[in-house]
């Protein structure tokens, strides 16, 4: 099915981040929340161009550029596909979508002089409340 | 035949002793749409009406799809959009008589598009175009430009008189008819978040002179914002480093706005200060500021 996605999609212009940049950050958050499914076909360049107001060439990059990380796969004549293959997103992409907060965390500690082990410790209690989340 | 459908080469526009354009080069790829940002009495009004061929350049030349625009024929005329800062439209015309009077001059005129774009933008066929108000007026003026399906469209700041969802309502419909790729538009207007979205490329002028011209997401990549921080205050005089192209400091934090590598200048200018850095991406609006410092 096709998932009406530009009513998922919101760009903001005037954030600093390239609207391209944004279109491919929210299709990835959409396939993490399962909002966006293996096998999903996704809306059209030009019905996301036109729903969002933004530029053709601008969707169609964020397209292109998922395509080659693998996330989406072209379906010839059809559009695009979120691809199968990644489906159920591997442990170890799915720690990618992570690794930049990760990051930025790390700097911040060091910045604060934290020890390793203390940002485990503060890190602890959110993962535990997701979990009783479930 | 050229695939830069809109060219000047060192085009200068002088009113009496006041320079208005000063040596502009400018190469709008096909299907390409280009913002064209600048201050008040920057030029891009001259610029476009030079486009026209409504203004005779001072020096240099212009071509709109192949042909000098001083000489442009009726052929490529009907080719051509364009929607001026005030329209000027027979105020004792009703809409649809000024829909008809411009479409005799179109054979690509498109009635379809005509009534889809008049149920947008509410207007009616009856209403007399002198009793319309100025954003209505710069509705119908957008509709008479794209009914012909133009090559190429220029636009001085139509959306300066609509509300956000009038101007929601023309950014969709220029999306459309840039969809086939095969449209070239320059927009001129004030509204960085406008040409944040649909633009592809952006012109920057200022004082005559275009300052930068570059994809949009090209020259976002290239000029950032870095934040500085170091355990010791930090100079209060930019170091010796190409691409900065603006440096403040208060006590151990600094700001500095830079152009190019930004990945290394970021990198240089950390070890050069002992300092922590983080690259900031700019809005383009912080970006057009930042270029008028």
């Amino acid at each position: 099915m096709t998932v009406p996605a530009e009513q998922l999609l919101r760009v903001f212009p005037s954030s600093g981040v390239p609207i391209y940049r944004q279109v491919m950050d929210q299709v990835r958050g959409l396939l993490l929340s399962g909002q966006l499914r293996p096998g999903d076909m996704l809306p059209s360049v030009r019905s996301v161009a036109s729903a969002l107001a933004v530029n053709p060439m601008t969707v169609s990059k964020a397209y292109s550029l998922l395509e080659a990380a693998g996330v989406l796969e072209r379906v010839r004549g059809t559009g695009m596909r979120v691809s199968p293959l990644q489906a159920e997103g591997s442990a170890s992409a799915r720690l990618n979508e992570l690794r930049p907060l990760l990051e930025q965390v790390a700097a911040k500690a060091q910045q604060l002089g934290l020890t390793p082990s203390q940002v485990r410790e503060a890190l602890e209690p959110y993962l535990e409340m997701l979990a009783e989340g479930r | 035949m050229s695939d830069h459908p809109v060219e000047t080469r060192d085009l200068s526009k002088n009113f009496g002793k006041q320079p208005a354009l000063c040596g502009v080069n400018l190469a709008l790829p096909r299907g390409t749409v280009t913002g064209l940002l600048g201050r008040n009495g920057a030029g891009k009004t001259t610029l476009i009406k030079c486009l026209l061929g409504l203004l005779q350049p001072s020096v240099g030349e212009s071509r709109v799809l192949g042909e000098p625009s001083t000489d442009l024929s009726p052929g490529v005329k009907a080719r051509i959009g364009y929607v001026p800062q005030e329209p000027v439209i027979y105020p004792w015309m009703r809409v649809e008589q000024a829909i008809a009077y411009q479409g005799a001059f179109y054979p690509t005129w498109d009635r379809d598009l005509i009534q889809q774009l008049l149920r947008t933008f509410e207007l009616y066929g009856r209403q007399r175009v002198g009793a319309l108000s100025v954003g209505q007026l710069q509705k119908l003026a957008i509709l008479l430009a794209l009914a012909s399906h133009p090559e190429v469209l220029l636009l001085d700041e139509p959306v300066a008189a609509l509300d956000p969802e009038g101007r929601r309502d023309f950014l969709r419909m220029l999306v459309e008819l840039v969809a086939d790729g095969t449209r070239t538009v320059l927009l001129s207007t004030h509204i960085t978040t406008d040409v944040e979205r649909v633009c592809s490329h952006v012109a920057i002028l200022k004082e005559g002179r275009l300052l930068r011209v570059d994809e949009l997401d090209r020259l976002r990549d290239r000029i950032k914002e870095l934040r500085l921080t170091a355990t010791r205050p930090l100079p209060e005089t930019a170091p010796e480093l190409p691409g900065i192209l603006h440096y403040s400091a208060s006590g151990p934090s600094a700001v500095a706005t830079v152009e190019g590598d930004v990945a290394a200048i970021a990198a240089q200018l950390g070890r050069d200060l002992h300092a922590d850095v983080a690259v900031v991406g700019l809005s383009l609006e912080d970006l057009f500021l930042e270029l008028h410092r």
